[in-house]
């Protein structure tokens, strides 16, 4: 079939469109969008992959999607919506995540063009790799309230996904959290921890307790504080948080006291700390502000009324016991997932952090705010998504014509700049960086890490989480010798053996290689004796992020669905964000221009 | 000017427009569920625009067209299903419209807006005008302006489009994020967090009606010097409404042969008359001006739609009167005309 109406394009594009086959990765706002236009203009040819259901607060743009379908797939129901326009196109809705086995670089070169509606870094990242290896041009998009953009990635000629290093997650001494929180969000990060603690998968990274070791409270030590429980180390006995829970059957005015009152106290013992802070104040359940408080009048929605001290400790005390029921109906060492959408876990987390807040002399906070804060939710509207959909398809016609050169990206800008534009379009392509880890000719980053300290699971973590591969193999480059294996079982005796025990060492090189992703990189070790976990170094920058991503952080539904994809709802919107800095002066820009992410930003925590 | 309605959102509201309270607030989100829309021309253009502002939650919408669903239609008409060709473009989009929000009142107009007295056009808050000839946008602008309602019109010919917007006497809020250090310890040196507040400024910006930015005196020297640095979408937009109103309809993608003879003449007339230096309206701008592209009705309705969400709730600056859609530098831009 011919694109719908002769005439309406010229007879190269209409015939470029009758013999075009495009993948769409996401059906969320931007992706239902871009299927609306490809199916109208008549795109004949069109797959859809996303791997999530659809969700009442999707509704607001994610115009396929009716009350109805609440709960639903959107690959498919947006695939039935769309045929409704026009049902003699051909789509094929895969339900389904886009980093699997099932979608390797053999099915991605079967598309001209491959548009991605993403939602988070991880499935980005992975679609760049799947192009470059199949050698697809991708259109890349994304949108965060009114701002958005829109970029062709093709391998050899334009930047790809990877080629810039991300702006660094926005992270929190753990010292700040545990210890000495001035801000909202410090109180915030600290209850999410309390909830892995209580109910979730215990990290010992997300301790809550005093952290003793903070510099600042050097010499100090607080050992004259609560000796009696203290160690000889001036140490609170490390029990687990959740045994002690579990000890007293989550009584909620016995975890109040402690969390609330005893661990406060101890804290005011480190008295480093607070002589140029203010102190904290340690609460009592018995006798908490706004106990006596008449009810105040509140416009708005009841989610953005702020709570009295008094209100959160009873939310505090039935969330507890209702977490505690889902977690005792749960088999032997399951846990829960801390999920913005279920209401205890926001309600537990709204209440404890008001509390330390309070305790802090912090401001406190709704609901509504802070289920913003701890989900990371990017505001996403209709018209932003239209807009940026719009452009991409007029991309993809570009590049159909065999117009490559024209296809530079645009930015949809939430005021116009001072040229009166509201979508800039960059003047050239941008260029590929050639020290990129990813599209370069031979990539090659430099690991640095104690390979006396680095064991093998931890290198398998780095390449995972540093190098975005899914199923790392890893060999010692001239060797041969293989020391991380894809295959289950045939390196896993080696797990908890240090880098140097397997005879790796400073200097060495690995090749390691993603077979999914078509992918292999040239790793370099860097010993260095301070690192206590890894950083990727590359030639040309600053290193990379650390790797200590906060799991929870995200907001994620983890719990539904633990494979990385499209429309994970990391951020439930389609960010991503990358706005330029326009040059001023409309000159020519010979250097690459700079770029300034505007994505929304995990939380991760360092040690101290 | 829209009342604030000051009934609370019900739980269902609060859910379903979660995303874009946390971007544009709640006062935003009450102002819109209080206004009453017009929207003007069932065109691929128009269903764009009524998708975008049924789903920001306003009280009503009203199709208006007296036109039938023709197969061109299809290609950028998702409101209207394909075996309703021949049926009356407005009405045949109601199914599908209410199934996008339930919560807004949809309605029909079939008559033709001539036949249609000035009382009609008053009865809304904020009316939306597609695929008018110049005369029938002017007339209703003035009604509108008459009754102070606020006016915006625009259109897509193939990849190309423009806006207008006539918000008369225009009054508006605008949030402004300030950075202040916050002293938290008893030690004034202590450098401490640095506390965001936003702060609320009521604007105002007056508005020309459309006569005037269409009439723009192009031998004044601040126009002028548009033409140097400048984009020919202003033209180009002259010339598409110019053939609209001489031929009595859009250029027709069956005719697009004779139909760009036709268009690249009254560019060189355009030319003539307002002294344009040759060459600066290029052929290319007036080749896809066929049909109404998908892609492009998506761009235009994206930001008409914005623009009504921003006049209506009254915050956040409004874009200067005129918005262009220049396909062949894919830049979209705002500017000034009529003052
Ligand atoms: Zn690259």
């Amino acid at each position: 079939m011919v694109a719908r109406v002769a005439g309406v394009f010229d007879e190269k594009l209409t015939e470029a469109i009758a013999n075009s086959k495009i993948l769409v990765v996401g059906a969320g706002g931007i992706g239902c969008e871009i299927l609306k236009n490809l199916v109208l203009t008549g795109f004949p040819q069109i797959e859809i992959i996303d791997l999530d259901t659809i969700d009442v607060s999707n509704l607001n743009r994610q115009f396929l999607f009716h009350k109805e379908h609440v709960g639903k797939s959107k690959a498919q129901v947006a695939k039935d919506s769309a045929l409704s326009f026009n049902p003699t196109v051909n789509i094929i809705a895969h339900h389904d995540s886009v980093i699997s086995n099932d979608y390797g670089v053999s099915y991605f070169k079967q598309f001209n063009i491959v548009m991605n509606a993403l939602d988070n870094r991880v499935a980005r990242n992975h679609v760049n790799r799947m192009c470059l290896a199949a050698n697809v041009p991708l259109i890349e998009t994304g949108t965060a309230g009114y701002a958005g953009q829109v970029e062709l990635i093709k391998k050899g000629l334009t930047q790809c996904y990877e080629c810039q290093p991300k702006a660094p997650q926005k992270s929190f001494p753990g010292c700040t959290i545990r210890n000495t929180p001035s801000e909202p969000i410090h109180c915030i990060v600290w209850a999410k921890h309390l909830f892995n603690q209580l109910f979730g998968e215990e990290d010992p990274d997300q301790d809550v307790s005093p952290d003793t070791a903070d510099p600042e409270a050097a010499g100090d030590a607080g050992a004259s504080a609560l000796s009696s429980e203290g160690t000889a180390a001036g140490n609170i006995e490390r029990k687990s948080t959740r045994a002690w829970a579990s000890d007293t059957n989550y009584d909620p005015e016995k975890l109040f006291s402690k969390l609330f009152g005893d661990d406060i106290r101890y804290l005011l013992s480190m008295e480093n700390l607070w002589k140029k802070r203010r102190p904290p104040t340690p609460l009592t359940w018995d006798n908490l502000p706004g106990k006596d408080n008449a009810p105040t009048q509140h416009s708005g929605l009841p989610d953005q009324r702020v709570w009295t001290v008094h209100e959160c400790a009873q939310v505090f005390a039935a969330s507890c016991k209702a977490l505690q029921t889902d977690l005792k109906s749960r088999p032997d060492g399951d846990h829960l997932v801390w999920d913005k959408d279920e209401k205890s876990a926001m309600d537990f987390v709204t209440a404890c952090a008001n509390i330390r807040a309070h305790i802090f002399n912090i401001q406190l906070k709704s609901r509504f705010e802070i289920k913003s804060m701890a989900g990371n939710i990017i505001p996403a509207i209709a018209t932003a998504n239209a807009i940026v959909a719009g452009l991409a398809v007029i991309r993809a016609q570009a590049l159909l014509k065999g117009e490559i050169e024209t296809c530079t990206s645009v930015y949809l800008r939430p005021k116009v700049n001072h040229r009166g534009q509201l979508f800039v379009p960059e003047k050239t392509l941008t260029a590929p960086n050639p020290k990129c880890y990813v599209c370069a000719p031979k990539p090659e980053v430099g690991l640095a890490c104690n390979i006396k300290q680095l064991t093998l699971k931890d290198l398998n973590t780095a390449f995972k989480e540093g190098l975005n591969m899914q199923a790392p193999d890893a060999t010692v480059e001239g060797k041969g010798l293989v020391v991380l294996s894809s295959e289950p079982g045939e390196t896993d005796h080696n797990n908890e053996k240090t880098l140097e025990e397997i005879g790796l060492n400073d200097g060495c090189a690995l090749l390691v290689d993603d077979f999914l992703q078509n992918y292999e990189v040239r790793v370099r070790l860097q010993q260095e004796d301070d690192e206590k976990s890894w950083r990727l170094v590359t030639d040309t920058d600053t290193p990379m992020p650390a790797p200590k991503e906060d799991k929870t952080a995200n907001g994620s539904n983890g719990a539904k669905e633990p494979k990385p994809g499209p429309s994970r709802s990391k951020e439930d919107s389609d960010s991503d964000m990358e706005i330029i800095d326009e040059d001023d002066d409309g000159e020519p820009a010979p250097k690459p221009p700079k770029r300034r992410r505007t994505e929304i930003s995990d939380e991760v925590v360092e040690l101290c | 000017m829209v009342e604030n309605n000051e009934l609370e959102l019900s739980e269902a509201e609060a859910e379903q427009y979660d995303r874009q309270i946390r971007l544009w607030g709640l006062e935003s989100q009450k102002r819109l569920r209080a206004s009453k829309v017009l929207i003007i021309g069932l065109s691929g253009l128009g269903a764009e625009i009524a998708k975008n502002i049924i789903l920001s939650g306003v009280k009503s919408v009203c199709l208006l067209d007296d036109e039938k669903l023709k197969e061109t239609d299809l290609y950028s008409q998702f409101l209207a299903p394909p075996d309703k060709i021949g049926e009356n473009r407005a009405e045949s989009s109601i199914q599908r419209a209410r199934a996008l929000n339930p919560m807004v009142d949809i309605t029909s107009e079939t008559k033709a807006v001539d036949e249609l007295p000035d009382a009609f056009f008053t009865t809304f808050d904020i009316v939306c005008a597609t695929g008018l000839k110049q005369e029938q946008l002017e007339r209703i602008n003035n009604i509108c302006r008459d009754s102070n309602k606020k006016f915006l019109c625009g259109d897509v010919w193939g990849m190309f489009g423009y806006m207008f917007a006539d918000l008369i006497d225009h009054e508006y809020s605008e949030e402004i994020v300030q950075h202040k250090a916050v002293k938290r310890g008893p030690d004034e040196t202590e450098k401490n967090a640095r506390e965001t507040v936003s702060i609320t400024v009521k604007r105002r910006a007056i508005y020309v009606p459309l006569q005037n930015a269409l009439s723009a005196d192009w031998t004044k020297p601040e126009l002028r010097s548009r033409l140097r640095r400048g984009d020919p979408s202003y033209f180009a937009m002259k010339i598409l409404l110019r053939f609209r109103d001489e031929f009595n309809r859009n250029p027709d993608p069956a005719k697009r042969k004779a139909d760009t003879e036709i268009l690249l003449r009254m560019r060189d007339e355009l030319v003539k008359e307002l002294n344009i230096p040759v060459g600066f309206i290029s052929d290319a701008l007036l080749t896809d001006v066929f049909g109404i592209v998908s892609g492009a009705a998506a761009v235009v309705g994206g930001v008409i739609g914005q623009e009504v969400v921003k006049a209506v709730s009254q915050r956040e600056p409004p874009h200067n009167n005129m918005f262009f859609f220049n396909p062949v530098k894919c830049v979209g831009f705002v500017e000034l005309y009529g003052q």
